[in-house]
């Protein structure tokens, strides 16, 4: 079948032995692996693609001198501990890259600013893959394409707040007011008043010197062609392509212990982007003024009161979105011969069981990253409890309900989740088994590559009655295995869930051996045992909060950002992984509190 | 919506105070040509067709390669609707992608035009072809180069950006993956609306609106720039130099002339440019009506391309044939399923393949003799340019990245076409197609030596004048 080659040669299985670290042509050795989430041996059948794994190996964990930093082309080597070596005193903030407005941010900020609900960034090019979140601040290169349509979604911004006189009342009760017969001087006045009123919003932070004026020249020298109206439009097309608007510039201050931190209204921006993706609201702007925001209760009070409005629960959503394969229930295909009761509207309600449980369990009931893993219960509403076999559920409205715990437990075990990584009428235990672990174990797992990567081909439908059989070769052939044992058994522990989400004890007329393990070792039964599992290893908090880190900071943290996630690790722990408090643990970070001293980010 | 008008309109002008002045309708000349004995070519172009070729159909045949020798072939059934064109063409045969390493299908379209394996990020680790040579090649044109992608972000990369569907990387040192355009209506606007005569003034004021904001703007960006630490300067510096070819744009006023011309406008509101964010991974969210305007959407976006090079838009381009997923359906050959599906996801089926790639074919054959239609005065546009055609790998069952399809068409840099290059001399290791870039590079004067991964290139092609 292949050509003779020893195994111990080949670079794939030397890379899962030690770790997952292949080898590429630049010679870098960096423990981000973009391509491990691209996984799987399957030939082209592969699961998720525009997430990235954050990668925390075991080997790597004994810290390796890997730590290399980030994708930057400056290169920021900040890295490099060998795992002992770096003080992590009080007020070291390694990195802190400018970060530009994502389209999830821009569409909510032109919400907040002008009442826009177009969500017009959507006609932005695509985001690079980054952390998964699209915030990477390492993955926002500017293309062309980029530009022309700050130009474009600008215009149509613009246009719509000033269509009528009614939409200018709203930018400005003066504006309303002008008409044709308006006395210039009166005209004048109200568009200065304007331009220093929402400029300040824009660029969240007061104006500098020349600020208002040179958009005031701009104002002046369109009305001197144009009408009133075009002439406001023109100065919010320009504010929207302002460097000021698209990007959170920080330039910071010096505290009263001589240490840089992010300004006032810079931290204001921080902390509503972190916790409701837009602009600082008018009591944010307030505290900026104040030297609030620059005593770390200051900021902890603030992101109390951030987290606790019905606005972060946007963010909460668009984060396990992200995380979890929920986003495209709704256009799962599944052949109606084989599976007559599941729908498109039933995939959509997948997608709102999981939001709803992660609410309650986050806002309402413990908060911990445990309850979501072993809860025993789950919300639906009348159509999906028809779907799953609840009673007692009528109606659109989701409600409780209790598991069956000998079938399920836990987020991981819900509907959606288990048929969202899948993308054909059969269950592919390699695709769920390389989603658990990449995505809630941090496990980094490589791609094959070369001549292994020449052989590689799915499993024939019929080669097997059972998906484990199916897939045999994976445990089977040496080379194979050497990756495959740590991702395919936690899937084959999942294989009593059918490609739409319900349980099966059969499949194929064969009675299905849900027995499997987690890469930490652990064996496990079935898929209840193999949730217990995986909300008792350690791993597996480590590895939420680093989720958490990469969004909340926009960055992929590596080996460089060792400080920062002990302080992450520990504060969550400490809470019992109480995920509220994880994020409120983030604030009060180095790397959320402080910048950078001038030059240790070049 | 825009109508194509024929001769009788007024242009504008840019008078010496910068005032549009309009002006009777004139004939001119394109300034832009190559002056008669300036050997370097002059324009070069990009096409991306996914899945590779049938280089073994099951029973031993291969349906690319021609049969014969140099000058005296015969061309493959695949490439059989290129034969008006086959004198201005180049078939190549035995070359390897050996930097393309990485996954079995990204690996191919990173490496396609950059000759470097897959990087950490999984993106290309150097600069695109396409992007150096407009660096050499874009000083008169209004933007240094154009992407446009047909039916483009099916299957895994649902719509976004991704290894698995990007062709072209910045020439920025961070070989930034570039997105391609995918509105037709939206390039059509922004490309040739000024050769659209009616409402200029209104179109006038507009433009001039938007260059004081690109202006305040411009000067915002530079004084930000110089108050920012060595990374973040690098970030607002590449947003800047952006805005900066969008002003340049701007100011280069598209004017039709003899070979300038508005293309034939095609109603495209059947297709949509960003149905990619709704794919799954398999290609089974079909889109029928998207899919079915495949051949007109195509044709519009050529058409456009070659009117962006006659116009002096730009001097490079590159066209994606929809990328390495390919997962959409050919509602108007009758395929049900999607490409991959019949690369192998449903088994291997050549005879469908075969009918896919021989369709590109006479896409392909249509842009070319399209650029042959465009008289520069005394050549063609197609003479004085080089057309890259390739896909990321070559047999789709293996994901074999040997003896990988390529063709080049046109004449620039004294390419000489009518001839198959694929008589190699088999005791040398196989060629590299890092060399066939570099020669590429050569055409077009640029000396180097080596492009790409220094380990998989062994120097210039040759052959190719």
């Amino acid at each position: 079948m292949r050509g003779e080659v020893s195994i111990a040669e080949l670079p794939e299985v030397r890379s899962c032995l030690d770790g997952g670290k292949p080898t590429r042509y630049d010679a870098r050795v960096n423990t981000r692996i973009a391509l491990g989430v691209l996984v799987l041996a399957t030939a082209c059948y592969s699961g998720r693609t525009a997430d990235q794994a954050a990668t925390e190996t075991d080997s790597h964990s004994q810290g390796d001198a890997s730590g290399d930093a980030s994708g930057d082309a400056t290169g920021d080597e900040t890295g490099g501990e060998t795992g002992d070596a770096l003080e992590c005193g009080p007020g070291l903030a390694e990195n802190s890259p400018l970060r530009r407005l994502t389209k999830f941010e821009y569409n909510n900020t032109v919400q907040a600013l002008l009442g826009d609900d177009t969500s017009p960034a959507n006609a932005f090019p695509s985001e690079e893959l980054g952390n998964g979140f699209g915030n990477d601040a390492d993955a926002q290169a500017v293309s062309s394409l980029l530009v022309e349509k700050y130009v474009a979604v600008a215009e149509g911004v613009a246009a719509r707040a000033t269509a009528t006189p009614e939409d200018l009342a709203r930018l400005a009760a003066c504006a309303g007011e002008v008409t044709e017969g308006t006395d210039r001087g009166v005209e004048d006045a109200c568009a200065l008043s304007f331009i220093e009123d929402f400029v300040a919003r824009a660029y969240r932070r007061p104006l500098e010197e020349g600020e208002a004026e040179e958009l005031f020249a701009l104002q002046q020298l369109v009305r001197a062609d144009a009408t009133f109206a075009t002439s406001m439009a023109t100065v919010i097309e320009a504010v929207l392509q302002s460097p000021s608007f698209l990007y959170r510039v920080e330039r910071g201050v010096v505290d009263g212990k001589g240490r840089r931190r992010p300004s006032g209204y810079e931290m204001a921006t921080r902390l509503s982007y972190f916790f409701w993706g837009s602009m600082p609201d008018e009591e944010l702007f307030a505290a900026a003024q104040t030297d609030e925001l620059l005593t770390n209760e200051g900021v902890l009070a603030q992101a109390e009161r951030l987290l606790a409005d019905p606005r972060s629960r946007t963010v909460v959503r668009f984060f396990f979105d992200h995380l979890l394969p929920i986003s495209g229930l709704s256009s799962l295909e599944r052949d109606e011969m084989l599976y007559p009761t599941f729908s498109a509207a039933i995939g959509a309600s997948m997608t709102e069981e999981t939001q709803r449980f992660l609410e309650h369990v986050i806002f309402e009931s413990s908060g911990t990253w445990n309850e979501a893993l072993t809860a025993d219960y789950t919300f639906v509403n009348g159509p999906l409890a028809q779907y799953y076999g609840y009673e007692g559920v009528e109606g659109e409205e989701f409600q409780q309900v209790s598991l069956d715990t000998t079938q399920r437990l836990g987020l991981m075990t819900q509907g959606g989740v288990v048929a969202g990584t899948i993308h054909s009428n059969l269950t592919n235990p390699v695709v769920r088994g390389s989603h658990l672990v990449q995505k809630l174990l941090c496990i980094a797992i490589p791609l094959p590559t070369g001549d292994v990567l020449d052989q590689v081909k799915p499993p024939e439908p019929d080669s097997g009655a059972t998906a484990r059989e199916r897939y045999i070769q994976h445990s089977e052939d040496p080379v194979c295995a050497s990756c495959h044992k740590l991702m395919d058994p936690a899937g084959f522990a999942l294989e009593n869930y059918d490609a739409v989400g319900l349980w099966r004890d059969t499949e194929n007329g064969q009675l299905i051996d849900a027995s499997g393990s987690l890469p930490t070792g652990a064996s496990v039964s079935g898929p209840v045992d193999l949730m217990r599992k995986l909300a008792a290893a350690p791993e597996t908090y480590t590895c939420f909060s680093r989720h958490w880190g990469n969004f909340a900071y926009g960055r992929t943290l590596d080996g460089g950002d060792k400080c920062l996630k002990e302080q992450i690790d520990s504060a969550f722990i400490e809470s019992g992984n109480d995920i509220q408090a994880l994020l409120l643990a983030i604030t009060q970070t180095d790397a959320f509190l402080y910048l950078p001293e001038p030059g240790a980010d070049q | 919506m825009k109508k194509q008008r024929t001769h009788s309109r007024r242009i504008f002008l840019r008078g010496a105070a910068g005032v549009a002045i309009a002006m009777p309708w004139l004939e001119f000349t394109s300034t832009s040509k190559a002056a008669p004995g300036d050997s370097a070519a002059r324009r070069f172009v990009a096409v991306y067709t996914p899945g590779g070729t049938v280089v073994d159909n099951g029973q031993g045949q291969n349906r690319w390669i021609p049969t014969g020798s140099e000058t005296d072939f015969t061309l493959s059934p695949i490439l059989a609707p290129l034969e008006p064109i086959r004198h201005k063409l180049l078939v190549l045969n035995g070359l390897r992608m050996t930097s393309a390493i990485g996954e079995q299908h990204q690996s191919g379209i990173c490496a396609l035009l950059t000759g470097t394996p897959q990087g950490n990020n999984g993106f290309a680790q150097g600069p695109s072809i396409d992007q150096v040579i407009a660096s050499i090649v874009s000083g008169n044109s209004a933007i240094p180069s154009l992407q446009l992608a047909v039916r483009w972000g099916t299957g895994k990369s649902h719509g976004l950006l991704h290894p698995i569907n990007s062709l072209n990387f910045e020439n920025n040192g961070a070989s930034s993956p570039i997105p391609p355009r995918l509105d037709p209506q939206a390039i059509f606007m922004s490309l040739f609306s000024s050769l659209e005569p009616d409402d200029n003034s209104e179109l006038l004021a507009q433009l001039e609106r938007k260059k004081s904001i690109l202006d305040l703007v411009d000067r915002q960006f530079t004084g930000l720039s110089g108050k920012l630490s060595a990374g973040d300067k690098h970030k607002i510096d590449q947003h800047l130099e952006k805005i900066r070819e969008l002003e340049m744009s701007l100011e280069n006023m598209v004017v039709p002339s003899e070979v300038c011309k508005l293309p034939q406008w095609v109603d495209t509101s059947g297709y949509n440019p960003g149905t990619g964010i709704n794919a799954d991974d398999n290609g089974q969210v079909k889109d029928q009506s998207t899919d079915e305007q495949i051949p007109q959407v195509g044709r519009f976006m050529m058409d456009m391309l070659v009117m962006a090079l006659a116009c002096d838009v730009t001097n490079v381009g590159s066209l994606q044939w929809t990328d390495t997923e390919a997962k959409h359906t050919f509602p108007w050959l009758g395929l049900a399923q999607h490409h991959h599906y019949y690369q192998h996801d449903g088994g291997f089926r050549p005879v469908e393949c075969e009918q896919i790639y021989t369709w590109y074919s006479e896409q392909h054959a249509y842009l070319l003799q399209a650029m042959d239609a465009v008289d520069m005065g005394g050549h063609t546009l197609l003479d004085e340019s080089v057309v890259f055609f390739g896909s990321e790998l070559s047999q789709p069952s293996s994901h074999s990245k040997n003896d990988v399809p390529f063709l080049l068409g046109g004449g620039g840099g004294g390419m000489r076409g009518g001839r198959f290059l694929g008589h190699f001399d088999l005791s040398l290791p196989a060629r590299s197609h890092n060399n066939l870039l570099v020669s590429i590079l050569n055409l077009f004067g640029d000396n180097r030596q080596t492009f790409g991964a220094p380990d998989h290139c062994t120097g210039p092609l040759g052959g190719l004048t």
